[in-house]
């Protein structure tokens, strides 16, 4: 029986051969499906490893406290007026949540960074010690501020590892004195690379100086948030109590609605999600259009193919081929037509994956190729399976006698 | 000695427009093994028909046909093809090669429907197409060949499966006159080793290489006659 297919293979590769135009341009829309969902999958898979891998950085167990939700739901009139987050809800945190790790503020606002000529716009954080606690980076070189630094305003700071190379290149800048805004401050230490939040913003060009300095030299204008860091296992008891906590601080009635907003790391998980449905959603529409053009065109292929050959299927019968025979051979025809497209449609995802890896992380997961030569033999299968059972069911006698 | 093949009161009637057309109309034949048989009979007299029953390509209305004892006319597609295969060979008017095959391959596709393993067909393929002279022309293509070759690559392919008749159906139709008595000379080389053959013709000259000549006329048989005056294609 082995034989047979391998007979079956060589026939269907020497037909395919012999209509190479034909074949090929029916293979096309399979070509096309393939490497939509291979392409899909390559981009959702690196993504993946990409957002993981930016969570990691952020913290999943760091609830943050502030005016706004991060995602949406809220009308901006309901959220425009709501009172500004303050800096004493701090100790008032501290003292009443029993989940609470660590409790920081992170005050952020833009500001010119300067060193001579050097200069660079971006983002200041004023925080307390425990900032660290609230993150998963920590200091490259040199030391975080202390709390009496914090506490007498001292002018330190600690700069992103990009921003350091900016101001300082080629130099140690531990010690070393830079502007912000036009004011001196001293160089304690240089934070950890991160690497891009999801390629699209970084903590590599922000720094972080004291809360005391923030408020002592830099307007109230800009934006106050406070991070907390929870047990990893209890976020949802934590975001609840967090809840009560700040809704007693605020005085609210239990038939007032919220003010201020508890955000997680989680929320972008589920924004994330939503996009990467998104993508998946149009690839497999695409994909499952393309499988369905090109399975409705192998059909049609197929039925001609029948039809020119009527006279050889004959002659097949009439030297003994059965009709399950006669099956296989048209099947693996219309098999083969799909997995050699989804082979060069597989082979023209991993190329190209290989370009947008240069600009976003992308890699072919092995599954994926599987996966997408299986689809090729399934739609090989569908679109062969009624051409070749009406091949098979030829009457030998009417079939030698075609011409 | 039992038959090879015994038909009795073949009928093989068709419905042709709601016209009933009766091709064959109550045959009785019986074949030995070792004759070289010729069926006659002007066009639409029955003779394809016959021919087709008999090489279990089509099975009749009613009546009882017998190849080596077993029952065809029971037979389901896939028994019929498996008789085909071991038991007949083809030999038709056009050659009907496969066009994109060499010469071997040609012969070696009723192996490969009969499960032989691949070293053994090659050699069964070769030894075939040496036997009717054209061990020059194994890897060429049937457009590379002349029509008696062909026609010799189509005997070589009825032959490899070394089976019990062989059925030629205007088998010097579409070839020259020199190609023809080719053809002729090798059936009657296969005959004399003792191989059955039967040649359908309208050609009372292809007729007259049998020894047996079975007249056809309007799905009877008209006459069944041992031919005293056989032409021996030397």
């Amino acid at each position: 029986m082995l034989s047979l297919y391998f007979e079956s293979i060589r026939i269907a590769i020497s037909s395919i051969l012999s209509n190479k135009i034909r074949s090929f341009l029916t293979g096309l829309s399979i070509i096309i499906g393939i490497l939509t969902v291979t392409l899909m999958g390559t981009l959702i898979s690196g993504l993946d490893k990409g957002f993981d891998k930016s969570m990691d950085f952020l913290g999943k167990d760091v609830l943050s406290i502030s005016r706004w939700e991060w995602f949406g739901g809220q009308e901006w009139w309901e959220v425009r007026n709501r009172p500004r987050i303050k800096l004493d809800y701090i100790d008032k945190i501290k003292s009443r949540s029993k989940y609470a790790e660590a409790v920081a503020p992170v005050m952020q606002r833009g500001a010119n960074l300067s060193r001579g000529d050097l200069g660079a716009r971006s983002q200041i954080f004023g925080t307390t010690t425990e900032y660290l606690k609230t993150t998963n980076y920590g200091v490259e070189k040199g030391r975080f501020f202390t709390n009496s630094e914090d506490r007498s305003g001292a002018r330190v700071a600690l700069l992103g590892y990009d921003i350091a190379e900016n101001l300082f290149p080629n130099e140690d800048p531990l010690g070393k004195n830079f502007k912000i805004d036009g004011i001196r401050f001293r160089v304690l230490g240089v934070m950890e690379k991160q690497g891009k939040f999801l390629g699209l913003f970084s903590f590599d060009t922000q720094v972080i100086i004291p809360s005391g300095a923030t408020q002592r030299l830099f307007s109230r204008r800009g934006f106050i948030r406070i991070s907390v860091k929870v047990p990893e296992d209890k976020i949802e008891e934590s975001k609840d109590e967090i809840y009560g906590i700040m809704r007693q601080i605020r005085g609210l009635k239990p038939t007032e609605k919220d003010d201020f907003a508890v955000n997680q790391t989680m929320a972008f998980e589920n924004v994330y999600n939503q996009i990467k449905f998104a993508i998946g959603g149009v690839g497999i529409f695409i994909t499952i259009l393309s499988l369905v053009v090109g399975g409705i065109g192998i059909m049609n292929i197929m039925f001609v193919s029948v039809k020119e050959r009527t006279k050889e299927i004959g002659v097949r019968k009439a030297i003994g081929a059965t009709k399950k025979m006669i099956l296989t051979q048209f099947l693996m025809e219309a098999i083969m037509i799909c997995v050699i497209g989804g082979i060069i449609g597989l082979t023209l995802a991993s190329l190209l994956s290989l370009i947008i890896n240069q600009f976003f992380p992308s890699t072919m997961p092995i599954w994926l190729a599987i996966t997408s030569i299986s689809l090729s033999i399934f739609v090989g299968i569908v679109a062969g399976v009624v051409p070749s059972y009406r091949a098979a069911g030829l009457d030998p006698i009417d079939a030698l006698r075609y011409e | 000695m039992s038959n090879l093949i015994s038909l009795s009161s073949i009928k093989r009637h068709y419905d042709v427009g709601g016209e009933l057309v009766k091709a064959l109309d109550g045959v009785d034949v019986s074949i030995e093994g070792n004759e070289y048989i010729s069926i006659m009979g002007p066009s639409g007299s029955g003779k394809s028909t016959l021919m087709n029953i008999i090489g279990c390509l089509d099975t009749p209305t009613s009546g009882m046909y017998q190849f080596e004892g077993e029952l065809v006319h029971e037979m389901d597609d896939d028994q019929l093809a498996s008789i085909r295969n071991r038991k007949i060979g083809f030999v038709f008017q056009t050659f009907n090669l496969l066009p994109k095959a060499t010469a071997l391959r040609n012969v070696e596709v009723p192996l490969i429907y009969s499960n032989i393993p691949k070293a053994d067909r090659l050699k069964m393929a070769r030894n075939s197409l040496v036997s009717v002279g054209l061990e020059d022309r194994l890897d060429h293509k049937p457009n590379e060949l002349s029509g008696g070759q062909r026609q010799r690559v189509a005997i070589a392919r009825a032959l490899v499966n070394n089976p019990s008749i062989i059925l030629a159906d205007e088998p010097t139709g579409n070839l020259d006159s020199k190609s023809g008595i080719e053809i002729m000379k090798i059936l009657y080389d296969l005959y004399t080793k003792g191989n059955t053959i039967i040649v359908v013709t309208h050609e009372h000259k292809i007729a007259m290489h049998a020894n047996r000549i079975i007249t056809i006329f309007d799905g009877k048989i008209k006459e069944d006659r041992i031919n005293k005056n056989m032409t021996k294609a030397l």
